[in-house]
């Protein structure tokens, strides 16, 4: 399965963007919601994913939290008016860029690791914590890049239990340029393929929180976007807001799965926007 | 460890996630475990690519039901969990080690 993009401005305009122009619109607001990640291909300066990968390159001790003093150009990605203004639109005004982040590194070599999620699953109906995944060099299939598996952000499933799980339909590898930043639900399952090629595979994970609930949309938000019959033709076909928060299934789960994940999903509308659902 | 050279028949284990608990719904994840020393599953960044489409279908090539998803756990009705309903079915065959 291929990884979907954000759409960004032109990359000769890019500079002269503000954190606005990089707001997400309804769509992909509601497409996180659905899905649990979004993706974000900042137009990084010329040279900084080399110079963060050269450093990461030779690095031979994980220095945990203190990743962005070792690096201190990670910074100039996480201040990116595209990385933010994505944040924004699903974290809030004033998210924050918690102390925690952490340097996975992929040795050439090294196993899968299997599904799981970060901490405990503390499903509630707001967003409120999310991952940073960024990754300095492209990523390819053999690389060992990280596995996930859109629409399981809400389960209320242990880690130990998803040990019985192998490969799932519908699952997404983040087989990713260089410069990539997802943003995944912190409760998102998610692993990695094993590292089968002779490359290191960077990725340096980041934790954002929301401070406060919204007072309305973060985001370029149009309040008609949700005035919208159900297509029961097209379903999830039906390329609006308003039918992908109600039909869209990722994994095809059943029926009663899919109706409770609808009903979790029009309650955070409702939270981040402020408006009741018809 | 096995000292007959694997003439003994051995039990190969798959493990299906289908979209509801009847064995003819689609099948959301498959794993076969392999009897032999060493063996380790994997995640692929390729798709997945199942050899059954059922459990239904796995059953008609000799593989036997030996756990059926179980009813009779609490739930709540607001709430999910685990991705499908979990079949644990095997076959007795002789396998090379």
């Amino acid at each position: 399965m291929s990884t979907a993009v954000a759409a960004a401005p032109a990359a000769t305009e890019a500079r002269r963007c503000t954190l606005a122009d990089y707001l997400l619109d309804d769509l992909e607001v509601v497409d996180f919601i659905v899905k649990g990640y979004h993706i974000v291909q900042p137009d990084l300066r010329p040279g900084l994913n080399e110079a963060i990968a050269a450093k990461l390159d030779v690095m031979q001790r994980n220095p945990g939290d203190a990743i962005c003093d070792e690096v201190p150009e990670l910074n100039e990605v996480l201040d990116h008016p595209a990385v933010r203004g994505a944040l924004v639109s699903l974290a809030g005004k004033h998210y924050e860029t918690m102390f925690h982040r952490h340097w996975h590194c992929k040795e050439p070599g090294t196993p899968y690791m299997h599904w799981h999620q970060d901490g405990k699953n503390r499903r509630s109906v707001t967003l409120d914590r999310f991952l940073g995944l960024f990754y300095p060099t492209a990523v390819s299939a053999d690389m060992g890049p990280t596995m996930i598996v859109p629409a399981t952000q809400y389960r209320n499933a242990p880690t130990d239990r998803m040990r019985s799980y192998g490969n799932i339909r519908g699952q997404v590898p983040l087989t990713v340029q260089a410069g990539t930043f997802a943003i995944t639900h912190y409760d998102l399952w998610h692993g990695t393929a094993a590292n089968r090629s002779g490359k290191r595979r960077h990725m340096i994970k980041f934790l954002f929180a929301r401070t406060g609930d919204n007072e309305g949309a973060t985001w370029k938000h149009d309040p008609q976007c949700m005035n919208r019959l159900r297509d029961w033709n097209l379903r999830e076909q039906a390329a609006d807001p308003f039918n992908q928060l109600s039909f869209a299934n990722p994994l095809n789960v059943s029926q009663s799965d899919s109706y409770k994940e609808r009903a979790i999903r029009r309650e955070i509308w409702e939270q981040l926007t402020g408006e009741p659902l018809r | 460890m096995a000292d007959d050279n694997g003439s003994r028949p051995r039990q190969r284990l798959l493990y299906m996630h289908a979209q509801t608990p009847n064995i003819l719904s689609p099948v959301l994840e498959m794993t076969i475990y392999e009897p032999v020393p060493g063996f380790r599953m994997e995640l692929t960044a390729e798709d997945p690519d199942y050899p059954y489409a059922t459990v239904h279908e796995a059953v008609v090539d000799g593989w036997q039901v030996v756990q059926f998803p179980l009813h009779q756990a609490e739930y709540d009705d607001n709430e999910i969990d685990m991705v499908g309903y979990q079949f644990i079915l095997q076959k007795l065959e002789v396998v090379e080690t």
